[in-house]
């Protein structure tokens, strides 16, 4: 089995049911409502706010072959590995005030902490860190994998159908030129995971087949169920 | 509620995609509220979420809206508030009744201060939860099946009954090995031929128990079945009410009962379901309806750790299930299937008013003197 291949496939399956849903092709045709622009973008500002720390505890669980290209996610994350200085979090403010949000701004900052709270103290289904690391590493790359087919196109959608600057714009730009490499890297450092613990491919698949039970970027960014169906 | 599930719930009877339990809220004259749910099933209680509604809007509502609640301090004072929502007419209405049961129990609780563990205090310390394969196409229910064995599960229940069953369920033995307990749920779809050769067949297989093989009918024909059966029989669909239990009893037509607090009436109604069958020699599994949310977890949580002798417990599959749950709580099951008692006030989950807005499908909201507002 070729675990890289057999992950490649599954995110492309995910990134086109996302693409092909009606929602994503409303928003890319400028068919949708002005309050599901809002929602859209309030979800995906809620789902990234915390990837500075999603990050930090993957690079404290990264093997060694990873370790450096998490540690540089995580710091450009924060700003402060390139020379543009920029936390991507406030990126997402920024897009949120320049989308007309910031009155929600503070609503979505405590749910993002309320995720990362679920994180912690919902029952741990797997047995042991490394399993549960493998699964976070999982959806982390699933949406730099999707960001760098799609970023551009969304940032499109909402500058041609809601007059949006690229200044407000930024993490989107920011966040696909990044994630091209980010993406292959990503692929990769679930092979190097996988391989450092122990993981047949068997079991590999099985924790990103849990993960990925539902379209997580269809859940987190359209805040509907990604449900596959049989 | 509508709320979707994260993939297709399916057995014989029924497939299901969202959970569609009606829950209700009770507030009272402090502000003080409390949350109860049913999870209506017409092929079992002939409920369903518009009958359960017409049900407590017309009878059972206005028989407690103008009187006092009864305070529930203790065990014994559960069947005080049984009471006091009234009798009820055989089977029917089992999921109104617990639905209000454990609304009103909930804010009764939360008045004085208390946790359901203190009048219901645990037995054990923690409660093992088995895996449920649905009965879908067979490569996914492995593929689902990998994931059980993945966080440990090792009691698992195969839905059966859509015609490739022994294959099904060997595929399944050969997926977890010869230690995990495996065994099988019908819900009633086979005939009394299909169920005896499948009960001989499915001997060698290790099958700890059979589950409803037979449609809910004579009780007669189940004690045939059980009489000459290889292996163990679970009632569910046949056991609703304390009757049915007494007939299954009085036959000896089943090895264990499949007690589920929704189906049963209510938290008082299923403990004395399980409190008759340890006396009978029956053993005690308590069941769940798929796609139920935390305030019904809560409940069968609270069950299954309370009761005397528990071999089997299914339910509190929360976010596995359900895309997103009511409670702030996570009620799910960890690795290998283990939760404990829940000891917070009340039934032990403070639901989040905004998830039930979210997914609600309809709202009906009843004064002392009849509905507000629909």
């Amino acid at each position: 089995m070729d675990l890289r291949q057999e992950i490649e496939s599954l995110y492309e399956r995910h990134v086109a049911q996302f693409s092909d849903h009606e929602a994503f092709r409303s928003l890319e045709e400028g068919r949708t409502s002005e309050e599901d622009q809002d929602r859209f973008l309030a979800n995906l500002v809620r789902t990234h706010l915390k990837s500075p720390q999603i990050l930090a505890f993957l690079y404290s669980l990264a093997p060694p072959a990873s370790a450096d290209s998490l540690l540089h996610n995580m710091l450009e994350e924060l700003g402060i590995d390139d020379s543009e200085g920029v936390s991507h979090p406030s990126l997402l403010r920024q897009l949120a005030e320049g989308a007309g949000l910031a009155p929600v701004l503070p609503e979505l900052e405590r749910l993002a902490e309320w995720d990362l709270r679920r994180i912690t103290v919902d029952p741990l289904l797997y047995e042991t860190l490394n399993e549960f690391g493998f699964a976070a590493l999982c959806e982390v790359t699933a949406f730099e994998f999707m960001l760098s087919r799609l970023s551009s196109r969304i940032a499109g959608a909402f500058s041609q159908h809601r007059g949006l600057d690229d200044k407000t714009l930024l993490w989107f730009t920011l966040h696909s030129e990044v994630d091209i490499g980010h993406a292959e890297q990503g692929l990769d450092n679930l092979v190097h995971y996988a391989h450092y613990y122990d993981f047949d491919g068997a079991r590999a698949l099985t924790i990103i087949e849990m993960v990925m039970r539902e379209n997580v970027f269809i859940k987190r960014y359209l805040g509907i169920s990604g449900a596959t169906s049989e | 509620m509508a709320i979707p599930f994260v993939e297709s719930f399916r057995h014989s009877t029924n497939n299901r995609t969202t959970c569609d339990s009606v829950v209700v809220k009770v507030s009272d004259d402090t502000g003080i509220r409390g949350y109860g749910e049913g999870a209506p099933r017409p092929y079992v209680t002939g409920e369903t979420p518009q009958s359960m509604l017409n049900h407590l809007a017309n009878e059972l509502w206005p028989a407690v809206a103008e009187r006092e609640v009864p305070s529930v301090r203790s065990e014994g004072e559960l069947g005080l508030l049984d009471g006091h929502i009234g009798p009820s007419i055989g089977g029917d209405h089992q999921a109104s009744r617990a639905a209000l049961e454990l609304a009103i129990l909930d804010c009764v609780l939360r008045r004085a201060g208390l946790s359901a563990t203190q009048i219901l205090p645990p037995r054990r310390d923690k409660v093992i939860y088995s895996g449920v394969l649905t009965a879908g196409k067979l490569d996914k229910t492995l593929a689902l099946g990998k994931q059980m064995k993945l966080i440990g599960l090792n009691q698992i229940k195969i839905k059966v009954g859509l015609g490739d069953d022994l294959a099904r369920v060997r595929a399944i033995r050969e997926l977890f090995g010869p230690e995990a307990s495996l065994r099988v749920d019908a819900n009633g779809a086979w005939s009394y031929e299909e169920a005896k050769q499948m009960l001989e067949d499915l001997a060698a297989l290790q099958i700890a128990a059979v589950e409803q093989p037979l449609r809910r009918g004579p009780v007669a024909e189940l004690r045939q079945l059980h009489a000459t059966s290889p292996l163990p029989l679970v009632v569910d669909e046949s056991l609703v009410t304390m009757d049915d239990a007494e007939a299954l009893i009085a036959e000896r037509a089943a090895d264990y009962f499949n007690i589920r607090v929704s189906k049963c009436g209510g938290l008082h109604r299923s403990l004395e379901l399980a409190r008759r069958a340890t006396e009978a020699g029956i053993k005690v599994q308590v069941g769940s309806q798929a796609g139920e949310t935390a305030i019904l977890s809560a409940a069968g949580r609270l069950l299954a750790a309370a009761v005397e002798d528990l071999r089997f417990a299914e339910g509190s599959y929360g976010t596995l299930l359900l895309t997103e749950d009511v409670s702030f709580e996570a009620v799910r099951f960890g690795h290998r299937g283990l939760a404990r008692p829940m000891r917070g006030p009340g039934l032990g989950v403070t639901v989040l008013e905004e998830r039930l807005t979210a997914y609600a499908r309809s709202v009906l909201e009843l004064g002392r003197d009849g509905p507000l507002r629909s």
